[in-house]
């Protein structure tokens, strides 16, 4: 209760929290902000007004205007909050648990398997997120794209269970199935800032009294590990996590902006800024296009920024500084 | 020092085999036949023929066999030429490129190279500034400014900044355009008169004494720069600012006042030093900052660099070529993030001495 009331008194995280909560109630009152027309199959797809190529301006029924291909961006500017929210938080729960086990593992048991998983964990960051995130996705796509993945599919329907709530007995539809690949390879490549935060912090907790005490009782290493050590290192995960939410999505939107993430017409904030790069000669008149759905992805990764920021200063002052 | 270099060096090896593992279990996960363009060109359409490559090349082999092919080559037993071979800088043939993958990457190379050697002075110079002048000002109104830049910097997407520069300064000003050269400069320098000692434009023209060539180049490299440091920069001005807040706080800030040294020179003798520490460590941040944003910063300036290749191979499912651009870049990473602890090695004794 203390943290929130710290929060809800500096100004920078308030105007965070402020941004986060509207963001929520578009997210949650989407179809009343922007109904989806009657004979849509699909709420993510972006309704269309027509085919012609050439945007056209804001107006009194198309607000924002529309994009190359008639989608209208006030549509997609609204249900692509939820796309951004699923996306981030999903992320960032699968990356927190991947990290927790490594690193706890690691720092628990020490000796030849913490060398082991270290050494991993370094090799993944030897690479740049952004180039390793493309180069997972468009292997993925390949594989994903023959049909059939074996126990690749596996991973895919567990993502679209958490994501989309899609039932695992159906096949995965292969719009949701674009966007998961993204999401597995940032995921991938993801964990690692969480696995060795985890891993220093159990280290330092473990040579506490408490811990010695309760392996002196017996109890078995699992309870100690969750019963004891994982509790005390809660609060560093949320903070990485609060501040990673937003990057997700930006990278996330990086690969939509490439072409690689989600699918031509779905309400998703890269996707719409990608249709940008065919009028780049023209931006002066189609200014539209980048900035309506450029504003949102801005305020909304600002938003976690200014929370995790915060929250950073609130709950450790130690970790002041770094940021990774 | 010594011993804190070799421990670095030692490690290295390791990491780099661990990158080429996983590239190239990343590799296996493709069908034989997909793998195909690892070592041949032209993949055949008729089903005998791509069996026959596939026998030919072991692309059925056990992974490890394949590893060891991948990485040393693979001797062809009827002209006992050798093929593929990560170690002999063969990366496979990329198709999109239409020739080697490792031809693609020394041709776009110095594109990218030229874009990052501009930036990268220019961002460590007023980052480095800005953080101090924001620490020193703490909490007054500058630094409120420079903070709530940052920050904003931090959350702007590269490509949504990059497609803003372009809307304002090239489709309503027209003052500085995309791509890499002006078409009447492009003549001129495809032309055979133009030496090109290092095929980055800019310099070439600086060498070649054509200065208007030289100016033409920078016009139409100062958008990407800006777009691609945006990012770090704000990284960068933040990480000095609180590193700079911890050094101003501490005894021998008060000791050196003390003394009766002017602020300025308490400033510049004292704390910055110290303050810079950290800015050296987070060094491998940066540069995978700027990785990162190459690939996005030539996307939205067509800038035919490393980067908007990669994002062109992707889009078309070029996987070898992909991967290929993947792992040189990260051996490109671990040497930079190499150098940047034997940096901070020698700036900081305290870590040269542990």
């Amino acid at each position: 209760m203390k943290v929130v009331k710290r929060l809800l008194k500096n100004p920078t995280s308030l105007t965070g929290i402020l941004l986060l909560f509207a963001f929520v109630i578009i997210a949650i009152a989407a179809p009343w902000f922007a109904p989806t027309p009657p004979k849509s199959r699909d709420a993510y797809m972006i309704p269309r007004d027509g085919f012609s190529t050439a945007p056209k301006p804001p107006s009194d029924k198309h607000i924002m205007g529309t994009t190359e291909g008639q989608y209208d961006i006030y549509y997609g500017v609204i249900w692509g909050t939820r796309t951004a929210f699923r996306i981030g938080v999903v992320i960032t729960l699968f990356t927190a648990i991947i990290g927790l086990l490594i690193g706890s593992i690691s720092a628990f048991y020490g000796g030849w398997l913490d060398e082991i998983l270290m050494r991993i964990t370094e090799v993944f960051q030897a690479f740049p997120f952004l180039l390793a995130a493309i180069t997972l996705t468009s292997v993925l796509q390949t594989i994903y794209g023959r049909g059939e993945a074996g126990p690749l599919m596996f991973l895919a329907k567990l993502l679209a269970l958490v994501t989309f709530g899609q039932s695992p007995v159906q096949a995965v539809d292969p719009v949701q199935l674009q966007i998961l690949t993204g999401m597995l390879a940032i995921i991938f490549f993801g964990w690692m800032t969480y696995a060795r935060v985890i891993r220093g912090n159990i280290l330092a907790v473990k040579e506490f009294d408490y811990a010695l005490a309760a392996r002196t009782i017996g109890a078995s290493d699992m309870r100690i590990l969750f019963r004891h050590l994982l509790p005390n290192a809660v609060f560093p995960v949320l903070v990485i996590a609060s501040m990673n939410i937003g990057s997700y999505v930006l990278t996330f939107a990086a690969l939509s902006f490439l072409g690689l993430g989600a699918q031509r017409g779905y309400a998703d904030w890269g996707q719409m800024i990608s249709f940008a790069r065919n009028w780049v000669p023209s931006l002066a008149e189609h200014w539209y296009i980048v900035v309506y759905p450029g504003t949102v992805i801005v305020l909304f990764v600002l938003a976690w920024n200014l929370v995790g920021d915060a929250l950073r200063d609130v709950l450790d002052p130690r970790l002041t500084g770094s940021r990774a | 020092m010594l011993r804190y270099i070799v421990r670095r060096l030692l490690i290295m090896p390791v990491l780099l085999i661990g990158v080429t593992v996983l590239i190239f279990l990343m590799l296996s996960m493709l069908t034989p036949y997909e793998r195909a363009s690892l070592y041949v060109q032209d993949i055949p359409k008729r089903q005998g023929a791509i069996d026959g490559i596939i026998e030919k090349y072991g692309l059925n082999d056990p992974i490890p066999v394949q590893y060891y092919h991948w990485m040393v080559g693979r001797k062809d037993k009827a002209t006992g030429e050798i093929k593929g071979g990560v170690l002999r800088g063969n990366l496979g043939w990329s198709k999109v490129g239409k020739s080697s993958v490792a031809k693609v990457i020394g041709r776009r190379l110095p594109a990218t190279a030229e874009l990052a050697l501009w930036a990268i002075a220019p961002l460590i110079g007023l980052s480095v500034w800005m953080g101090v002048v924001a620490a020193v000002h703490h909490n007054r109104f500058l630094d409120q400014i420079l903070r709530v830049t940052a920050i904003g910097g931090w959350s702007i997407p590269t490509f949504v900044f990059g497609l803003l520069v372009l809307m304002l300064f090239y489709a309503r000003l027209g003052w500085f355009p995309p791509e890499r050269l002006s078409d009447w400069a492009l003549r001129i320098v495809q032309s055979g008169e133009f030496a090109r000692y290092t095929q980055m434009n800019s310099l070439d023209a600086l060498l070649n004494l054509r200065f208007d060539i030289f100016f033409d180049s920078l016009r139409h490299l100062i958008l990407p720069v800006m777009t691609l440091s945006v990012v770090s920069w704000a990284f960068l001005l933040r990480v000095t600012r609180s590193s700079m807040l911890d050094v101003l706080r501490q005894d021998y800030m008060t000791t050196a006042r003390a003394k009766g040294l002017a602020e300025g020179e308490v400033i510049r003798r004292h704390a910055v030093p110290n303050g810079l520490i950290p800015v050296i460590t987070v060094g491998g941040l940066t540069l995978i900052g700027l990785f990162n944003g190459v690939v996005i910063t030539e996307t939205v300036f067509c800038y035919p660099g490393m980067g908007s290749f990669l994002a062109q191979a992707a889009l078309s499912l070029d996987v070898v070529s992909v991967l290929g651009i993947t792992l040189f870049s990260s051996f490109v990473l671990v040497f930079g993030n190499l150098l940047v602890d034997v940096l901070y090695g020698v700036v900081d004794p305290r870590i040269r001495l542990q």
